[in-house]
């Protein structure tokens, strides 16, 4: 007993030297800008090595799924190669395909981290403005769409999710035309809304929703969902929709980020348009 | 006795006004060459008691550096530095032991143990305050050829007034 004691206080120094360095990191970490900003960025780096590290793990365990899907995939493309009368050029990291009235760039990216349980979520994708990726540019799966890219670096993106209670997605009912906008309830990951689909619109459970290809965001025809109920709240002259949504959000791996080469000229036009009323 | 804890008093004040209201604007507004620095309050620390307790040391050093702090607003840089520099006394003391060892009832002056011990005993203790100073302050090692120049530089214009402190009071205890 004596002998802990007495190596206690012969060390003593170095406690107490250990203690208020302590104190003075948090000091200097609390209240200086400069070192503030230093130390963020440090833990940011490690947080984001470490989510790399587990993704590349959580990525081997997902091998056999995303194979799957990915086949799918390969059946669906070569499906519309051959229903395609023109298709352009590609190259290893991304493919450049026409379609009479548009082009998109299409940029196969992996999901490094995503969340589904707020109200408001993003996902970090691989894929940064080196690979040609901009703000704006749509984030799709083989099942759907995914969601919107907010921030671009060079080598990574954050995308707004459409689990994010400000999504608004401009979709239409497959093969019958009507247009609404498409909210995320906030309820869970597959329940989303259709709102502005008016009254006199001949829909039906089971109704596939697809993206309209009104925003400059989104190419035409990618599925959304499926209709799963219809209301019609008394006295109003739209429809309100629950729509089941197609992709599951809490499963993502990969994902494929389109841009539309044509967006900044289109938003250009619609903003001419808008400023010339005001 | 009651003489050698007054004299320190008195020092320890005197170095932290002298520090915060003098020294500390000399090199201030020199933006091409920001590498002068002159730091000579640590010598209320290095001229402490032999017979001192470690611990005390230690706190007084933060103190020091926390006053210090509070002129140059960066909270906890000075600190650290000064804490660091009094945990390290005693393994300096130890290095520039004379050859009949330390008589524990005296401080480690110039009247004491001789100018040329002083002199590099005070170098010592310096640089590490100004090497763990100028770390802090970048708060990476990125920069460590700027680090190193800073700590050269300061060690260089701290030490003439070192000497010139010396001069002036030659302090026995």
């Amino acid at each position: 007993m004596f002998r802990i004691f007495e190596l206690f206080l012969r060390l003593s120094g170095f406690f107490v030297f250990l203690l208020l360095e302590i104190l003075c990191f948090i000091l200097i970490v609390r209240y200086n800008h400069q070192q503030r900003v230093i130390f963020e960025n440090s833990t940011n780096l490690f947080s984001a090595w470490l989510q790399r590290k587990t993704q590349s793990v959580a990525d081997y365990m997902h091998l056999a799924e995303v194979n799957d899907s990915l086949v799918n995939e390969n059946a669906n493309l070569v499906f519309k190669l051959a229903n395609t009368p023109k298709y352009a050029h590609g190259n290893i990291d991304s493919i450049l395909w026409s379609k009479p009235d548009s082009n998109y760039q299409v940029i196969p990216a992996r999901v490094i981290s995503n969340s589904v349980n707020r109200f408001h979520n993003y996902i970090l994708l691989d894929k940064g403005s080196r690979h040609g990726v901009t703000p704006h540019a749509a984030v799709i799966t083989a099942h759907g769409v995914v969601g919107i890219v907010r921030r671009v670096a060079p080598s990574s993106s954050v995308a707004m999710s459409v689990l994010h209670l400000q999504t608004r997605i401009s979709a239409r009912v497959r093969n019958k035309g009507y247009f609404g906008w498409l909210n995320w309830t906030g309820k869970d990951t597959r329940s989303f809304s259709l709102n502005d689909i008016p009254k006199d619109a001949l829909v039906a459970l089971g109704d596939t929703v697809e993206t309209s290809g009104y925003s400059a965001i989104f190419p035409e025809g990618i599925m959304l969902g499926t209709i799963e109920k219809i209301k019609l709240e008394p006295g109003s002259n739209y429809y309100s929709l629950d729509v089941k949504y197609s992709s599951d959000l809490s499963r993502l791996a990969a994902a494929y980020i389109v841009k539309d080469l044509q967006q900044a000229e289109k938003l250009e036009l619609l903003d001419q348009v808008i400023s010339d009323d005001e | 006795m009651n003489n050698v804890v007054l004299a320190n008093i008195f020092r320890f004040l005197g170095l932290i006004l002298l520090q915060g209201l003098v020294l500390k604007n000399i090199g201030e507004g020199w933006e091409e060459f920001p590498y002068l620095f002159v730091i000579i309050y640590p010598l209320a620390i290095i001229l402490l008691p032999l017979r001192t307790p470690r611990v005390l040391t230690i706190l007084l050093g933060f103190v020091a550096g926390l006053l210090i702090d509070g002129f140059y607003s960066s909270p906890g840089l000075h600190a650290s530095a000064a804490v660091f520099m009094a945990f390290c006394r005693p393994y300096v003391l130890k290095a520039l032991e004379p050859r009949n060892g330390y008589n524990v009832n005296y401080s480690p002056t110039a009247a004491r143990w001789g100018f040329g011990w002083f002199m590099r005993y005070s170098a010592m203790m310096l640089a590490l305050y100004l090497f763990f100073y100028f770390s802090v302050d970048a708060f990476t090692f990125v920069y460590l050829g700027s680090i190193l120049l800073k700590t050269l530089v300061s060690l260089i214009t701290s030490m003439i007034f070192t000497l010139i402190y010396q001069v002036i009071f030659n302090p026995v205890d």
